[in-house]
């Protein structure tokens, strides 16, 4: 005869098919767990500003600090090393993506940008925009390898840009030029500039230099991960 | 209960009727988005409020016409008995198909004309050119259309203007009761740019120059989303800072861009822009 | 579930034919398909091609799909052939005896439409899962439950799960277990065929479900290109399930085609086929020509992803409007794939519970044939505001509206069989009169987008995702429900509780129209699809939805502990023929026979023949009936 489970007509079977259900249900759940976790486990550490020490004109009624590193390949960091990443040739700010700021002050950013160039596709970036005073603060080096420092509105050549640090929804768009092949071994651009955060929020930064090489067009891996060029200022 | 058929047919008509002109007055009284900002976002307004009204007599009809034959052509309790057999009539599945085809015309001429008389919507290729129109009051006529460019990219969109030396912006200004043309294009994937109240959208392709036409027609801001899935900002792909201003504002705020955005080289005016070659590797 | 007494009703097989080739069966498929994907890597990786270690995982994949039908017994066929060893009459799958011959190769379509009906539903529940999950995400536009390369993973899992669900869960459980008895044979007319459109699913499934190990892929269930080029090695999971499941939509078609054409019993003419046939049959021939196109566009995406061509990407002489198109011209039909077997099962089951003729028996078939043929001219409406050349859109905008003419007579005609009918509101027919309902909303909606300026608007929004979720989930889904109610004492011999169906019905339809019927709203109120987060003014609207999307997924919970409790733990044997319907599998008893028919049937009248002053038999079976 065709059926399924068919017992005739009695009641024999039914602790072994309990048995195989509440089994059966075990399982399924554990894979559940799994496949739940996967998503909602959360990926990168966040990073809470600390209170300012660089104080910038008129003091409003908070500051905040926040230090940041970005580098061509994670095992390369010089700052914040960050070991046993499962990306380690990735590139990637550090030492995260996910930075918590206070509502309604100055934030200070000090970023330490030691990759190399690999240029904008779309040169607007090479402009800043929404930053205070509308001028970055950069220390460099120029193309006979010497240090020199100053005040920026723009990088000159969008093509020297190594990554940008853009924050869409507060309109900060601040361009990260690249480490000079003349520099020595082991130097860094010191890019330092404030911005003013509105209200709470959430709000998503990005990099607008396609540098995530490796995949098509260079926007994706490191790009599209949370954790290396891709994170959230909070703003609480 | 069951009566003889007429009397069914009969009922059922009345309520149908009644019902209808209820539905459809009051679906007369709805104001759909997108809203008046521009002539596109009109039709599309009238366009959709129109459907509902065609939609309200239909959804009424069906579901009325369902819930009588539960009510009344029920099956009695424990009973097993049958419904006559009928196994179709002529007449009425003609005049249904019939009846069907005609509102499908009717609709789909609506569209077409929608399409004819007005240059609504995406377009692949156009021998369109800049207006080159610097001075005075832009967009006053098509032939002096204010040229735009929107250039997609993971994961914002700005705007080029190619009258204007083509100088670039982060959000779109546009000056009120203009024609504008607007080229869509894209430096890596796809995305989609979608001005909600300006009752526009089109995808934006890379190496392709997507055209859509719009008349502004009242000042005001209007959100700009991406609606094309394009990695892990899509969502957060949102300018709610664009904005449709007088003329002369435009001319002022135009005027301005090009005065800030003198120290930035940009590359020379370009139906697209092909991104660099495939990385891959590495 | 060892008890089942098998085996004991249909005359024995003799040991000689039952003899195999290879000891095969689901442990030796495992084992084989963990082999060939561990040589697949090697060997893809071996290659050195510099892309990011996908032609390892494509090839991994691949080989261990292969192996894994290897495993299980598909090659035995063919090897004895090849060398000439006695060959196995019947499947191997016939040996194994209980619940293990369910988990192994067998070439009874019984026992395919059971195996397609556990699979199916497990991977609903996991779709299903992904959509809660998502609802969780989607409750406040600023708070991370799921971020957001993870949203767009979950988006994608849930989407492509629920299209292989959809594809194939009325066509291969209903279709595979009904059609042989509906039209009077013993066997399709391809088994080998049918087991394999079968086996190709779970390698599917596996391979879809392991996508997020490898990061996962964000580009939906369209998959479009560029987008799809930047993900990592999880989209080669896109890829190869894909491609699986397009070959098993395929192959199924052929052998679903072949079967309705030339096994009907005598007298079973084309005007005789029950409805549900013609609803298969068409699905069949969207099936067997369609799925070709997305299996042949998905491995130019892997040739893209591992032997570095440029089917899809502009910069390098490729166009991504290829993808669109090539994807678009399986897609269409594929949504009528979903929804031709449901228009089947509805218009089947109206007729008996209304206890009248299917009223319009042939304008019913040309509705089936007429959407059939159209939605081959439809597919770029999904491109309105892509850019294609402005002069086909009012083509392909009439095209995409003449389609509510054959549509609206599948509601012609169950208006016709309604009308002075004897209608039982049974849960069957309440699911039934449920899918009307949702469908006529999914259809109406359909409408909006289907002409061009309004689709400006509405294109890409949460309006086109609460469209296809009427017509697919309140649509489809509806009549797979309805299709179980009804044919479940039949398939398995158990009743299922009328009552929880009952409170299940109401609870799903309440549950399932407040939850996607303010979706509309979020669409025409400016929110895109696939976003992880919205505007703030959304909240409330999004709050109200996830809500009723929770209820939604415990009334299919309910569902499941009726199936569950009804399958495993309810001793009392259904009746043979519990709806008194004239059907010709309901004369047959309960639990069916390992033969379906020991001598093949004549029919000499249609399923559909109530109230009929001189009612025949539906067909002679060559015995007395079984009892009722």
């Amino acid at each position: 005869m065709f059926a399924v489970v068919v017992s005739g007509g009695t009641n024999r079977g039914t602790p072994a098919r309990l048995i195989v259900l509440v089994l059966t249900i075990g399982v399924v759940a554990a894979l559940l767990a799994l496949f739940i976790g996967d998503f909602v486990v959360r990926g990168p550490e966040s990073l809470t500003a600390s209170p300012a020490t660089v104080a910038q004109g008129n003091t409003p009624a908070q500051n905040a600090f926040v230090h940041l590193e970005v580098v061509g390949s994670v095992a390369a960091a010089i700052t914040f090393p960050r070991p046993d990443d499962p990306h380690p040739t990735w590139v990637s700010y550090l030492p995260t993506t996910i930075l918590k700021v206070p509502a309604n002050s100055t934030v200070t950013m000090q970023i330490d940008q030691e990759d190399t160039p690999s240029g904008l596709r779309n040169p607007f970036w090479s402009q800043a925009f929404g930053i205070e005073g509308g001028t970055f603060h950069m220390t460099y080096f120029d193309d006979q390898g010497a240090p020199q420092q100053g005040d920026f509105s723009s990088i000159p050549d969008a093509a020297t840009a190594a990554h940008t640090f853009a924050i869409p929804d507060l309109g900060v768009f601040v361009p990260l030029e690249g480490v000079n092949a003349a520099a020595p071994a082991g130097s860094m651009n010191v890019i330092t500039f404030s911005f003013k955060t509105g209200k709470a929020g959430l709000y998503h930064w990005q990099c607008f230099v396609p540098c995530g090489s490796g995949t098509i067009y260079g926007n994706g891996g490191p790009m599209q991960t949370l954790g290396y060029m891709a994170g959230f200022l909070i703003v609480q | 209960m069951t009566g003889p058929t007429r009397t069914h047919a009969l009922r059922l008509l009345i309520a149908w009727a009644v019902l209808s002109v209820v539905g459809v007055l009051l679906a007369l009284q709805l104001r759909l988005p997108p809203g008046d900002q521009s002539q596109q976002s009109i039709d599309e307004s009238g366009l959709l409020q129109l459907m509902t009204v065609i939609s309200t007599p239909v959804f009424i009809g069906v579901v009325l016409f369902v819930l009588y034959s539960v009510v009344v052509f029920r099956q009695k309790r424990g009973a097993l008995e049958d419904g006559p057999p009928s196994y179709g009539n002529f007449r009425v599945q003609v005049a249904w198909v019939a009846i069907t085809a005609v509102i499908v015309l009717i609709l789909a001429g609506i569209g077409i004309g929608e399409l004819a008389g007005r240059a609504n919507g995406t377009n692949f290729a156009s021998s369109n050119q800049p207006s080159l129109a610097t001075t005075g009051s832009v967009g006053t006529t098509e032939a002096n259309a204010l040229q735009i460019q929107v250039i997609a990219q993971q994961w914002y969109f700005t705007y080029r203007y190619p009258d204007y030396a083509g100088v670039e912006s982060l959000h779109l200004m546009l000056p009120v009761n203009a024609n504008v043309v607007i080229h869509v294009t894209s430096t890596d994937i796809l995305h989609s740019w979608w001005a909600y109240e300006l009752g526009v959208k089109a995808d934006a392709n890379p190496g392709v120059d997507n055209i859509t036409y719009l008349t502004t027609l009242r000042t005001g801001s209007f959100t700009v989303r991406c609606a094309e899935l394009c990695g892990i900002w899509h969502g957060n792909m949102v300018d709610t800072n664009g904005a449709v201003v007088s003329q002369a504002d435009f001319a002022t705020w135009v005027a301005d861009l090009q005065k800030s955005s003198a120290n930035v080289t940009l590359p020379p005016y370009s139906q697209y822009y092909f991104p660099s070659p495939r990385v891959k590797g590495t | 579930m060892a008890t089942a007494t098998l085996g004991t009703g249909g005359p024995t097989l003799q040991a000689s034919e039952r003899q195999m080739v290879l000891p095969t069966n689901l442990l030796t498929g495992i084992v084989l398909a963990a082999v060939g994907y561990y040589v697949g890597v090697q060997i893809g990786n071996g290659f050195g091609f510099n892309d990011g270690l996908n032609t390892g995982v494509l090839l991994g994949y691949t080989f261990g799909s292969v192996m894994f039908l290897v495993g299980v017994g598909f090659a035995n066929y063919p090897l004895a052939r090849l060398f000439g060893w006695p060959i196995a009459p019947q499947s191997a799958g016939d040996e194994y005896r209980g619940a293990w011959r369910f988990l192994n190769l067998s070439l009874d379509h019984k026992v395919i439409g059971i195996q397609y009906l556990v699979a199916m539903l497990m991977a609903m529940f996991f779709g299903g899962i992904g959509a809660m999950l998502i609802r969780t995400n989607l409750l406040s536009p600023d708070q991370l439950v799921v971020p957001p390369d993870k949203y767009l993973v979950l988006v994608s899992m849930h989407s492509v799960m629920m299209i292989f669900v959809a594809s194939a869960a009325i066509v291969g459980p209903f279709g595979n277990f009904f059609v042989p008895y509906m039209i009077g044979t013993n066997r399709m007319a391809f088994p080998r065929l049918e087991a394999l459109s079968f086996w190709l699913v779970p390698p599917a499934i596996v391979i879809l479900l392991a996508a997020p190990l490898f990061g996962g892929f964000p580009t939906g269930w369209t998959g479009y290109a560029p987008l799809s080029e930047q993900a990592g090695q999880g989209f080669d999971s896109y890829i190869v399930g894909f491609a699986l499941i397009g070959t098993a939509l395929c192959v199924s078609g052929v052998n679903m085609l072949t079967t309705v054409i030339s096994l009907r019993a005598p007298g079973m003419t084309w005007t005789r086929l029950p409805i549900f046939v013609w609803g298969v049959f068409s699905a069949s021939i969207l099936g067997t020509f369609a799925a070709p196109i997305l299996a042949s566009a998905v491995i130019m995406q892997g040739f893209d992803r591992s032997m570095n061509t440029s089917f899809f990407i502009s910069s390098n002489g490729g166009s991504p409007y290829l993808w669109e198109n090539l994807f678009w011209f399986f897609g269409h039909p594929e949504v009528y794939i979903f929804i031709l077997p449901a228009f089947g099962i509805v218009m089947e089951l109206i007729p008996h519970f209304a206890r009248k003729p299917l009223w319009g028996y042939r304008t019913a078939v040309v509705g089936l044939l007429g959407v059939t043929l159209l939605s081959w001219f439809v597919w770029q409406h999904h491109l309105f505001v892509s850019g294609i050349a402005p002069a086909l859109r009012p083509f392909y905008m009439f095209s995409t509206e003449m389609i509510s003419i054959p549509t609206g007579i599948v509601f012609l005609v169950a208006f016709g069989t309604l009308w002075r009918a004897k209608i039982s509101m049974t849960v069957p027919m309440l699911f039934c009169l449920g899918f009307l309902f949702n469908f006529l909303i999914g259809g109406l909606s359909g409408v909006f987008l289907s002409d061009v300026p309004s689709d400006v608007t509405l294109h890409g929004s949460y309006f086109s995702m609460a469209h296809f979720h009427f017509t697919i989930v309140g649509g489809e889904i509806f009549a797979i429900v309805a299709a179980i109610y009804y044919w479940f004492p039949k398939m398995t011999g158990r009743m299922l509780n009328m009552t929880l169906g009952k409170i299940h019905f109401w609870w799903m339809m309440i549950a399932f129209n407040l939850a996607f019927m303010p979706l509309f709203a979020a669409g025409i109120l400016d929110m895109p699809r696939r976003v992880s987060t919205y505007a703030p003014s959304l909240q409330g609207l999004n709050d109200w939805v996830s809500f009723w999307a929770y209820l939604l997924f415990a009334s299919m919970l309910l569902f499941a502990v009726n199936v569950i409790w009804s399958w495993f733990f309810n001793p009392k044997v259904a009746p043979a023929d519990p709806w008194h319907v004239r059907s010709i599998e309901w004369t047959l008893p309960t639990p069916l026979p390992r033969r379906n028919f020991e001598r093949i049937p004549t029919f000499t009248s249609g399923p559909y023949d109530y109230g009929n002053p001189s009612p025949r038999p539906a067909a002679d079976l060559g015995s007395e009936p079984a009892p009722a």
